[in-house]
C-alpha cells in the first residue's frame, strides 16, 4: 500500500483524555497539548493539525484509548462535530450470539452388587457418577483418600485431578471450572476449608456451582485429625465475607456419602451456588455397604457459563457490583435463592412419632444416637432420633413435627454446641417457642459421644461434659 | 492500529455506559493499561480466537477488563487469576485463557498461584502489568516499587526494611514450566512495537498448545507517580528499566503437547474402576448369627500396622454384605506412618448398623500382647477372644464367661511360608470359634479380594483352613 493511501488519524475530542502520549510519537509535530477544556468530559484533549501528517500511524499506536486516535476512513468527517456514538460506531454492542444451554444427559448404569467401600471413596464415586471430571485439592487428613482416589480414577476417564499449591488455589481452580459451567469439587478438612472460604464467598457472589466435601476434624488451629463436628458453624453461618449461604448436607453412612454427594451436584447446579457436604473423620474412614444408582450424568454446559466457545462468548462471571443499588439488588436476588432453597430441607425422623425423648444428632453421632434410641426402647423409654440431613437450611418444619408430644429434647454432638446453635436459631426464626428445655451430650477434640453417655444422660439426667 | 474487533463497539458493561462514557476506558489519562488492552485485543483478533478466548479480570485497576473485551470473561479474586485460568483451561482445553494481572495481584498476594501455575506450564498466557505502584487502592507500595520510590505506604521512600523490588520476569524465566518469558515497555514507538509482538507470540504459544507464556509490561501510572504522562514515560525508561531490564528472558521451542481427550462417560468403565460387579455372590448363610447377638455383632480387631487387621476387618464386612446383612468397618491408627497401632471396629447387623463403634465388642481378635491387654477387658460377658499365641505368651486374666482361643497366627503363617497371611489364619479361627458365617462365605470374600492376584488364593485358603483346624484342636 502506498504511503499516501494510508489513513491519517481521526480523533473525536470527547474520547481523548489529553494524556499526550501521541505527541511524542509524532515525528511531524502534528499534535500539541490542548488548551480548551472539553465541556462534555471536563478533560483537555490534544489538538491535531494534520497539514504535515504522512499517515505513519505511530500516534494511533501510542494512544491508550480504544476509541481515541483511530484511522480516518474515506468520507469520514475530519471536522469534529458531536455525534451520537451509535452513528459513528454502530448500535450493536457485540455480535456474540445469545448464549444457549448444552443439555445434560442422563445415562443408564447397569445394576450392580453393593460395594464395600469407605466414605470418602463413596463420595468420590458419587461425584464421578454425577458427571464431575474436574477435581482440585490439597492433601489434608482425614479427607485425602477421596483426592487420592480421584487422582487414580480421573486420568483413566480423561478427567482432571490437579493438586493445587494450596487450598486457596484449589478453590479458585474450582471457580474457573465452575465458571466454564462444569461440575467440580474438592475434598478438604477443617483447616483447609477455612482457607477456602474466600473463594467460596466469590463463588456464591458469582453464582457458581461446586461441591465441597469437608471431612471435619478437631480444632481450633491445627487441632488434631480425629473426628469433630467442628465446621457446622462455618458451613451454616460463616462462608466467607458477605451475605453468603450454601446448602449444607450431613451424611451419616457411606451410602449417604455417595447419595448426598450426587445430590450436592444436582442442587449446586439447580441454584447456581456451592453446596457443602460435612462428613466427620469417622465417616470418611468408615467402610460400609454402598449401592450404586441406576443412572449417571453426562454434564452439558449451562447457558450462563464462560466455556470459551462462540455460544457462550457473551457471558461474564463476576461478583463485582460497583454501584450500591446494583449490589443491593444482587443481594436481594441471592436472598430469594436462599429462600427458595428452604424446600430442600431434609431430615430423618427415627421413631419420633410417639417419642417422649427426642435426640437430635447428625453424622456419626447420629448413628451412636440411633443405637441409644434402640437400647432405650428396649428399656421401655420412648426415645426417637431426629437427624437433620440438611444443616442449612435446617429442617425446622420436620423438627416441629418430631417435637409434638416430646417432653425432652437432647442434642448429641461432637462439638461445643454448633449443632445446638443451628437448632436454636432455626426454632427462633420459625417462631417456635414451645419446646422442651434443650439438654446436651457434647464431646470435643475428636472424642465422639458414646452410646453409654447418651444413655446415662437420658436415664440419669447426669451432666456429661456440657 | 485501528480498534481491534474484540474491543466492544460500546462499553455496555461500564456502570455509566451512557453516551460518550460508552467509548472511553475507565483508566486515567496516559495509563499503560489502555495500550496493553489494545495490543492484546489486536493479538486475539489476528489469531482469530475471539470466540475461544476467556479473559480473567484480576483485582486491581484492570478489574474491569471485561468492560472492553468482547470475549468470555471471568473476574477473579485478588491474586487468584492464574488458578482461575487453570480451572478454565482444564475445563475446556480448546479455550484460550488469558490471565491479565497487575503487580500487587501477581507479585504479592498471588505469588503462590503465580509461581505454581508457571511451573505447571499448562498453556495459558499471563500478561503482567508492572507499574511499580498499587493503582486501584491509591498509590501504596507494590512488590515492584523501586528502592527510594515514595508511595503512601513508603512515604520516605522504599528502603531496606521494605526489601527489594521483585523481578518477576527473571523469577518466572528461572522456572522449568514456561516456554516464553519477555519483559517489554510502552514508553516509545519502538518499545510498543516489541510489546505488541511479544503479546501476540505469547498468545500464539497457547493457541498452538506449546505452553505457558509470561509477558511483563512496564507500564505507566501517571496518577500515582504524580507526574505527567510524558514524564512517566521517561521515568519508566530512566528509572524502571535499569531495575527491570527489557528483553526476552526465556524462549524455548517446545512441540505442541497440550492435547487432552474429552472426558469419558462410559458407565462400564466407571463401574470397573469402582470394582462394581453385577455378579451376584452365592449365599451360604442360613440366617443372621443370632447365637452371637440378636441383631448386631460387634467385633474389634487390634494389632500393629502390618498385622493385616484392617484387611481382615474388610473381609468380615465384605462377607456380611455378600450374605445380605449390613456391615461397617472403622479403622483407627496410631500417629506413626508405619508400624504403629492399627485397630478396626467392625459391626455386622441383620438390618442396619446403628452404632458402628466397638467400645465393648462381643468378639476380639488380638494380634499382639498390648492389644489383648488393652481390649481384652472391654469384651462383653460371654464374648469371644481370639489371640495370636505365637506372640502373646502371658495372656491377662479375663472374665471367666469369655471364651478364649489362643491360636498361633504367626507360627502357622510362617510355616506356610508367608507371615503376612496371619490375618487369614485369624479369620479361619474366627469362623471356627464363633460360626459368624459359613466357611464358604468367608472363602468367597477372600477369593474375590484376591481376584487380581489369583496365584495367592491357594496359600490363603490353606491359611484359613489352618485357622479352623487350630480352633478345632483346642476343642478336643
Amino acid at each position: 500500500m502506498a504511503l499516501k493511501e494510508r489513513p491519517k488519524p481521526f480523533l473525536l475530542p470527547e474520547y481523548c483524555k489529553g494524556c499526550g502520549r501521541c505527541i511524542d510519537a509524532c515525528a511531524k509535530d502534528c499534535i500539541t497539548l490542548g488548551t480548551q477544556i472539553n465541556p462534555l468530559t471536563g478533560l483537555v484533549p490534544v489538538d491535531l493539525d494534520l497539514t504535515n501528517c504522512n499517515a505513519c500511524g505511530l500516534c494511533m499506536d501510542a494512544c491508550p484509548e480504544p476509541y481515541g486516535l483511530r484511522p480516518a476512513h474515506e468520507g469520514q468527517i475530519l471536522d469534529f462535530e458531536l455525534e451520537d456514538p451509535a452513528k459513528l460506531f454502530g448500535v450493536k454492542p457485540s455480535d456474540a450470539p445469545e448464549p444457549q444451554d448444552v443439555p445434560t444427559e442422563v445415562l443408564p448404569l447397569p445394576r450392580t452388587e453393593p460395594l464395600v467401600i469407605k466414605g470418602t471413596y463413596a463420595s468420590a464415586i458419587g461425584a464421578i457418577l454425577a458427571g464431575c471430571r474436574h477435581v482440585y485439592g490439597y492433601p489434608i487428613t482425614p479427607s485425602t483418600e477421596g483426592a487420592e482416589l480421584m487422582a487414580k480414577f480421573l486420568p483413566k476417564l480423561d478427567g482432571t485431578f490437579l493438586q493445587a499449591v494450596s487450598e486457596v488455589a484449589a478453590v479458585n481452580m474450582m471457580y474457573g471450572t465452575a465458571g466454564a459451567g462444569l461440575p467440580t469439587m474438592t475434598f478438604t478438612s477443617s483447616p483447609g476449608f477455612s482457607l477456602m472460604l474466600e473463594g467460596v464467598s466469590y463463588m456464591i457472589g458469582s453464582e457458581l456451582p461446586g461441591v465441597f466435601v469437608d471431612i471435619m476434624r478437631g480444632g481450633p488451629g491445627l487441632g488434631n485429625i480425629a473426628p469433630e463436628q467442628s465446621d457446622i458453624k462455618l458451613a451454616c453461618h460463616g462462608l466467607g465475607h458477605g451475605n453468603t449461604h450454601a446448602i449444607t448436607l450431613a451424611p451419616s453412612t457411606p451410602q449417604e456419602m455417595l447419595d448426598l454427594t450426587m445430590l450436592a451436584f444436582e442442587l449446586s447446579f439447580k441454584y447456581r451456588n456451592p453446596v457443602v457436604l460435612l462428613g466427620d473423620g469417622y465417616l470418611g474412614q468408615m467402610t460400609g455397604k454402598v449401592q450404586l444408582p441406576g443412572t449417571m450424568l453426562k454434564p452439558g454446559v449451562p447457558k450462563w457459563a464462560v466455556y470459551g466457545d462462540a455460544i457462550h462468548r457473551k457471558n461474564l462471571i463476576s461478583s463485582i457490583f460497583l454501584t450500591e443499588t446494583d449490589l443491593e439488588a444482587h443481594n436481594v436476588h441471592l436472598n430469594s435463592k436462599y429462600e427458595a432453597m428452604k424446600v430442600e430441607a431434609r431430615a430423618e425422623s427415627f421413631l419420633c412419632d410417639d417419642a417422649d425423648v427426642i435426640l437430635v444428632a447428625c453424622n456419626t453421632p447420629a448413628r451412636t444416637a440411633k443405637g441409644a434410641v434402640q437400647e432405650l426402647r428396649h428399656l421401655g423409654i420412648k426415645a426417637g432420633l431426629f437427624r437433620p440431613i440438611t444443616l442449612w437450611p435446617f429442617p425446622v418444619e420436620q423438627l416441629r413435627m418430631a417435637l409434638q408430644g416430646a417432653s425432652r429434647l437432647m442434642v448429641v454432638e461432637a462439638s461445643a454446641g454448633q449443632l445446638e446453635d443451628e437448632l436454636r436459631l432455626a426454632l427462633s426464626k420459625a417462631g417456635i417457642r414451645n419446646y422442651p428445655e434443650i439438654e446436651s451430650v457434647r464431646r470435643m477434640g475428636g472424642v465422639l459421644p458414646q452410646q453409654s453417655e447418651i444413655m446415662t444422660r437420658v436415664l440419669g439426667q447426669k451432666e456429661v461434659l456440657a | 492500529m485501528s480498534k481491534a474487533s474484540v474491543i466492544y463497539d460500546k462499553f455496555d458493561r461500564h456502570s455509566h455506559a451512557e453516551g460518550l462514557k460508552g467509548h472511553a476506558t475507565h483508566y486515567c489519562p496516559g495509563c499503560g493499561h489502555g495500550l496493553a488492552h489494545k495490543f492484546l485485543a489486536e493479538a486475539i483478533d489476528e489469531l482469530g480466537v475471539q470466540d475461544r478466548t476467556v479473559a480473567i479480570s484480576p483485582v486491581g485497576c484492570s478489574v474491569f477488563l471485561y468492560y472492553y473485551f468482547d470475549v468470555g470473561n471471568s473476574q477473579a479474586a485478588h491474586g487468584r487469576a492464574p488458578a482461575v485460568a487453570l480451572g478454565h483451561k482444564f475445563a475446556n482445553p480448546d479455550s484460550i485463557v488469558i490471565s491479565y494481572q497487575g503487580d500487587g495481584d501477581l507479585a504479592s498476594i498471588g505469588l503462590a498461584e503465580t509461581i505454581s501455575t508457571a511451573q505447571l506450564g499448562a498453556p495459558i498466557t499471563v500478561i503482567f502489568i508492572n507499574n511499580a505502584i498499587y493503582g486501584m487502592t491509591g498509590g501504596q507500595m507494590a512488590p515492584t516499587t523501586l528502592m527510594g520510590q515514595t508511595s503512601s505506604t513508603s512515604p520516605s521512600g522504599r528502603n531496606e526494611y521494605n526489601g527489594q523490588p521483585m523481578k518477576m520476569a527473571e523469577i518466572i524465566a528461572g522456572l522449568d514450566g514456561p516456554v516464553y518469558v519477555e519483559r517489554v515497555a510502552l514508553y516509545d514507538a519502538k518499545q510498543r512495537i516489541k510489546a505488541k509482538k511479544a503479546i501476540r507470540k505469547a498468545l500464539r504459544n497457547q493457541v498452538e498448545g506449546r505452553g505457558y507464556s509470561f509477558i511483563e509490561v512496564l507500564a505507566e501510572c501517571p496518577t500515582h507517580l504524580k507526574m505527567s504522562p510524558e514524564e512517566t514515560e521517561s521515568w519508566v525508561k530512566d528509572f524502571m528499566e535499569p531495575v527491570f531490564p527489557l528483553g526476552v528472558k526465556k524462549d524455548i521451542t517446545v512441540e505442541p503437547w497440550f492435547k487432552r481427550n474429552p472426558p469419558s462417560f462410559n458407565g462400564e468403565k466407571i463401574l470397573s474402576l469402582a470394582g462394581a460387579t453385577s455378579e451376584h455372590p452365592e449365599r451360604h448363610s442360613k440366617g443372621f448369627p443370632t447365637h452371637l447377638a440378636p441383631h448386631d455383632v460387634s467385633l474389634k480387631l487390634a494389632g500393629s500396622g502390618g498385622d493385616g487387621a484392617q484387611t481382615a476387618a474388610m473381609l468380615i464386612a465384605r462377607s456380611a454384605i455378600n450374605e445380605g446383612f449390613d456391615a461397617t468397618h472403622i479403622p483407627s491408627y496410631g500417629p506413626e506412618s508405619r508400624g504403629g497401632t492399627s485397630y478396626a471396629d467392625v459391626h455386622v447387623a441383620e438390618e442396619e448398623v446403628l452404632n458402628p463403634g466397638s467400645p465393648d465388642p462381643q468378639v476380639l481378635i488380638a494380634f499382639n500382647a498390648p492389644s489383648l491387654a488393652k481390649f481384652g477387658p472391654t469384651v462383653r460377658k460371654g464374648g469371644y477372644v481370639i489371640y495370636d499365641s505365637s506372640v502373646v505368651t502371658d495372656p491377662p486374666a479375663l472374665d471367666p464367661s469369655i471364651k478364649v482361643f489362643p491360636v498361633p497366627f504367626t507360627g502357622i503363617a510362617t510355616d506356610l511360608g508367608k507371615a503376612v497371611v496371619k490375618n487369614i489364619v485369624a479369620l479361619g479361627a474366627l469362623q471356627a470359634a464363633t460360626g459368624i458365617f459359613p466357611k464358604e462365605t468367608m472363602l468367597t470374600a477372600i477369593r474375590v479380594a484376591l481376584k487380581d492376584k489369583c496365584a495367592l488364593i491357594p496359600l490363603n485358603e490353606e491359611a484359613f483352613a489352618w485357622g479352623i483346624k487350630s480352633v478345632e484342636a483346642l476343642a478336643n
